[in-house]
């Protein structure tokens, strides 16, 4: 029985880095040999969700989406575009299993944790979570604070704030919400793409001036750890 | 040892060093540059086009020229054509078999939601323009327009996401019509609602245009 593990991803028409995440884990599962094969595929790049099975020889395919929450996408886009009806299925012949997105596994918080320590911290800071939210689906701030809480659940810093870009509580007042002097700041996002890689360390730049001091860490998404996630997420749903 | 022919496929042409397959990008002026045979350098370098734009669209006839990448023991010609052409060799064969599964836009649009719904409004003739405007500008053939592949081609059996995209974009248009732009270079290439944005540009030129000269345009 051979097995393959696909990478769903969201890319971009814009921006070319967007996808590259889903690249540097595709590539780095490759080299661990553990699948037949290690595929990917996009809802705005090529090769696309509606035709990646097309590319996958296995008989048993392991669909991760690559996307920090659940919601739109991984509920309705993907399994609409891949024609997938539910977390196992059948497919011209080929089983395919559909796991929940990265952003949601509970491992994901070491990487969070991982992050916020190569970022300076040293364990006596506050460590925010910063999601992205919309206040369209409710859902995506939902997993922003699950995943605050699988952190905290660590007990690597004695203090796990959440805040969001683009709702309430808004980045600008992480230092409203704590009365430590140090706080890290981890973005919750798959790419260091234009939001992680630039207007958020501008905007959080501006709270600096009163003395207290934030590390910034890169982006969750890219630490090379998320590959060990995805395997988490292929090994769990290989059990169904 | 039985000599391999050189042969096209989409903007690139393959040649044979004795046994070993050598990519080449589209022909330019001056000595070509070498591309490391790995999939990152090769992904990276055919990324963007010659003025430096993101090229979303892999088919797109935008590649840059004056390169070429010697397919080593590990990295074999299908990993090369995979990483340039995603699917592409796959879908050849696939429609050799008889095997290609083709899919039409309009049920492409029945299947949208979101923000892409809105691409179902648009036109007959705007669909059609839609399709010759973005289609003529990439490397394979439409299958899911009824257009038929020769066993050379690259087929496309489903309408990408650009199409989609462009089509959400010009149903907009047909509701309140935009004035046309000169086109500029410098706007993505996908950016679709920039004024100067060369496909918007052509397709608007295109509707706009009577119908006999409509044919000058293809
Ligand atoms: S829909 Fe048209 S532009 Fe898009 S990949 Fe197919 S042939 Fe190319």
């Amino acid at each position: 029985m051979s097995r393959a593990l696909l990478l769903a991803g969201h890319g971009s028409h814009l921006n070319a880095d967007s996808s590259a995440p889903v690249y540097a884990h595709a590539a780095r599962l490759r080299e661990r040999g553990m699948f037949d094969e290690v595929r990917i595929a996009f809802w705005k790049e090529e090769p696309s969700l509606s035709r990646a099975l097309d590319g996958c020889d296995a008989d048993e395919i392991t669909v991760v989406p690559v996307f920090m929450s659940a919601g739109y996408f991984t509920n309705e886009v993907i399994p609409r575009e891949m024609g997938l009806n539910g977390r196992k299925c059948c497919i011209r012949g080929k089983t395919v299993r559909y796991t929940a997105p990265v952003g949601g596994h509970p491992s994901l918080a070491r990487v969070v944790v991982q992050r916020a320590l190569e970022a300076g911290a040293t364990g006596d800071e506050a460590l925010a979570v910063l999601g992205h939210g919309t206040e369209r689906h409710r859902q995506s701030e939902a997993n922003v604070y699950q995943q605050s809480e699988f952190v905290r659940a660590l007990g690597a810093f004695p203090e796990v704030l959440t805040v969001f870009l683009d709702q309430q509580p808004g980045m600008m007042d992480v230092f409203d919400l704590t009365a430590r002097a140090e706080v890290v700041v981890v973005p919750l996002f798959i790419a260091d793409g234009w939001h992680a890689g630039e207007t958020i360390p501008e905007g959080l730049g501006d709270l600096r001036e009163d003395g207290r001091r934030l590390h910034y860490a890169g982006a969750v998404g890219t630490h090379p750890s998320v590959a060990d996630v995805i395997l988490e997420l292929a090994a769990e749903a290989a059990a169904w | 040892m039985v000599k391999r022919e050189p042969y096209a496929f989409g903007q690139l042409r393959i040649e044979f060093d004795v046994q070993t397959p050598v990519v080449h990008g589209p022909a330019a002026t001056g000595e070509e540059r070498r591309i490391e045979a790995r999939e990152d350098a090769l992904r990276e370098w055919v990324r963007d086009d010659a003025l430096g734009r993101y090229r979303p669209l892999p088919t797109a006839r935008t590649m840059r020229p004056g390169w070429y990448v010697r397919c080593e023991p590990g990295f074999s010609l299908d990993d090369a054509l995979e990483v340039i052409y995603p699917l592409a060799v796959r879908h050849q064969r696939m429609l050799a078999e008889g095997t290609l599964r083709l899919v039409s836009l309009q049920r492409v649009f029945d299947r949208q939601s979101g923000r892409y719904r809105a691409a179902g409004k648009l036109s007959a003739a705007g669909r059609e323009a839609a399709r010759r405007v973005l289609c003529n500008r990439c490397v394979k053939v439409p299958l899911w327009d009824g257009e038929t592949a020769g066993s050379k081609d690259i087929p496309c059996p489903e309408p990408c996401s650009l199409m989609l995209s462009l089509c959400r974009e010009a149903a907009l248009w047909e509701e309140a019509p935009p004035a046309p732009a000169p086109i500029d270079p410098s706007v993505a290439w996908a950016a679709f609602d920039e004024p100067g944005n060369e496909i918007r540009e052509t397709y608007l030129r295109e509707r706009s245009a009577p119908a006999n000269e409509v044919g000058l345009l293809r």
